[in-house]
């Protein structure tokens, strides 16, 4: 059984994230907390608020793209940091996907001593999703810091 | 796909045409040649990447060359190093006909600069009271990931700052009128329409106008160590052991989002109109489609957003200054303000003739000669004022523009010392508390949100900013006018 997971990677002056799971869904949330644990240190922190997310595309790198940006931007509209995500659907409807997702933040407010780098938005440099020979899913791109 | 090492070896072949000038040849679909700003030493170093790092600044330069419509070259300035589709220090001008807007010749942090202002307080009182001053600072100018400004605006008010710019602040009280006089556009720029942005970039711009942001945007106190261009120093009203304040930051959220809006749109033109992209980030529209103007006019109001944010900062540190010293706002005068993040339409003189031409600057700073209309009048006869910012524990510069720099270059400069080592390498290499010990051991106060940022922007993170400037004033582009020396270092 393919492990999940995610890690930073260097990039030159950016920093590149990765996820990978079972189901792009699980490579998608591993990826958006490779994003998360650059802005925070979410360690031993528990949601306080849901937030939820639905976006749609044609593709899953336009979408991992979209959601990681959508995640952005959403946190800075309710003023809260990002520490857990779930996605409740990714589905391929004949071409065009449907994504559904649960957020859970803390107001910066509260975890402002936790708070470490401020990510402007993810990039379509060395996007991709792909499924591995071995069956693992794994996302990842470049997000600018 | 990422990948820690790279996947194969890709040649990029470059010849030396000049003391510090290298050229990518033209080649398969380029229509230019890549020009690159260097030392034998930096570019051993650019080819070494190039060789065995997934990310390539090289290939980037000579990527951009492949664009529809790019004149002259695809340059690269001195503090060139890997971004995402340009190089940081990419500057790329396009025939507004036939040439196309690149997403990634602007980024995100759109119109990011930097905004001097000198200040007429001896620098033995500074240094007597550099805690304190320091202190005040970190309190009043809000800074760090997530941080809000005094101003809360309305959606109807982003609007006004995006029209309005560094005016938009002016009138709430913050900076004085002639301020407006010694922004680079006049602290705003035409063209640009608040209805190409998105509601939701607004929507989070809402209490980030006045902010300084976290990464590498910084307030720094100076003072001014040496003087290399007497003329022009006396010309930007400067003087040995002066003391100057720099500020770093750009459009905050509303810029982000800009560029984040725009991936799609510019994605999907690209695809319309059949642009070739030779890499995945490097997605354009020609300049005359309707994508293309619409992202051109969200790109000018980004502009004014950063200009108003520069403003409404300058300000606060205006305030901090009078109070502390019993100042009076005519002792306190903005050197100038630049961006290094930036679109702007041009005229150039070049070999074809003078042209109108659509600029891009990505970490480059527009450097214009004597002469030219767009400066205050005084500073035409010495040219603009172009600042560098070093590292929190190495000098900064001012620089101006030369005619061979217009011939050769647009008129562009360096921004930045530029980034030698990844983040997660400073992170590896460095930590934060004994970055901020060993500077304050200098004599070098630093405050920060953020400890671990303090690593990743330790001053060995860069590359030396002394060699860089020396590469373009060697190379003839650019000219040092004065050296300035961290005091004290906010940082986000």
């Amino acid at each position: 059984m393919a492990e999940r997971g995610h890690e930073s990677l260097e990039h030159a002056a950016d920093m590149g994230i990765r996820g990978w799971g079972e189901t792009p869904a699980e490579a998608f949330e591993e990826t958006a907390f490779a994003m998360f644990d650059l802005i925070m240190d979410r360690r031993g922190t528990e949601p306080e608020n849901d937030y939820y997310l639905s976006i749609g595309g044609r593709d899953l790198t336009g979408m991992l793209v979209e959601f990681l940006n959508e995640l952005l931007s959403l946190a800075d509209i309710e003023d809260s940091a990002f520490v857990s995500v779930r996605i409740e659907r990714l589905e391929d409807d004949g071409g065009e996907y449907d994504l559904d997702a649960v957020v859970g933040g803390i107001p910066r407010d509260r975890c402002r001593k936790r708070l470490l780098s401020e990510v402007k938005a993810a990039t379509w440099y060395g996007a991709s999703v792909e499924r591995e020979k071995g069956g693992r899913w794994v996302a990842g791109c470049v997000v600018d810091l | 796909m990422i990948h820690e090492e790279k996947p194969k070896a890709m040649k990029v072949e470059v010849r030396k045409i000049g003391g510090f000038l290298w050229e990518i040849p033209r080649s398969g679909d380029m229509f230019v040649p890549g020009r690159i700003y260097a030392d034998d030493e930096s570019m051993r170093f650019l080819l070494e990447e190039s060789r065995t790092k997934q990310w390539d600044a090289l290939a980037q330069v000579r990527n951009v060359a492949c664009l529809p419509g790019i004149v002259g070259a695809s340059m690269a300035m001195a503090d060139i190093h890997p971004g995402y589709g340009f190089p940081i220090g990419g500057v790329g001008a396009f025939d507004p006909g036939e040439g196309v807007v690149s997403i990634a010749g602007v980024g995100f942090d759109i119109n990011c600069g930097v905004r001097s202002m000198v200040i007429d307080v001896p620098k033995e009182r500074v240094e007597l009271n550099r805690e304190r001053i320091a202190d005040e600072l970190f309190q009043s100018v809000p800074a760090g990931m997530g941080s809000t400004g005094a101003l809360r605006l309305s959606v109807r008010e982003i609007d006004m700052v995006l029209r309005e710019g560094a005016a938009f602040a002016l009138e709430r009280g913050y900076g004085v009128e002639e301020d407006l006089e010694y922004i680079e556009e006049g602290g705003a720029v035409d063209g640009a329409d608040p209805e190409a942005v998105s509601p939701r970039a607004k929507e989070r711009q809402l209490r980030q106008v006045g902010t300084l942001g976290s990464g590498n945007h910084y307030l720094e106190v100076q003072y001014l160590d040496e003087i290399f261009d007497g003329k022009a120093a006396a010309a930007f009203g400067l003087s040995e052991g002066g003391i100057v304040v720099s500020i770093h930051t750009g459009s905050r959220a509303l810029g982000h989002q800009i560029g984040t809006d725009y991936q799609s749109v510019l994605r999907k033109a690209s695809q319309k109109y059949g642009i070739p992209l030779p890499e995945s980030e490097l997605i354009a529209a020609p300049i005359q489609s309707p994508e293309g103007r619409r992202y051109i006019s969200a790109v000018r109001a980004g502009i004014n957003c950063a200009f108003a944010n520069r403003q409404a900062i300058s300000g606060l540190v205006r305030d901090v200054f009078k109070r502390f010293f019993h100042l009076s706002d005519a002792q306190i005068r903005t050197l100038y303000e630049v961006g290094h993040n930036n679109l702007k339409m041009e005229t150039h003189e070049t070999p074809g003739g003078r042209r109108n031409l659509l600029v891009h600057r990505k970490g480059a700073t527009r450097a214009f000669a004597a002469g030219r209309d767009e400066l205050p009048a005084r500073y035409r006869e010495v040219g603009q004022p172009v600042l560098v910012g070093g590292t929190m524990g190495t000098s900064s510069f001012i620089l101006t523009g030369t005619e061979q720099g217009m011939a050769d270059t647009f008129g562009s400069a360096v921004h930045g010392a530029g980034r030698i080592k990844s983040r997660k390498q400073a992170l590896r290499d460095y930590r934060g508390g004994d970055v901020i010990d060993d500077l304050a051991s200098s004599g070098i106060i630093v405050r920060t949100h953020s400890r671990k940022g303090a690593a990743e922007e330790a001053p060995g993170a860069y590359k030396d900013v002394e060699r860089v400037v020396a590469i373009m004033e060697g190379a003839g582009v650019n000219r040092r006018v004065a050296r300035l020396h961290p005091m004290i270092c906010i940082k986000g």
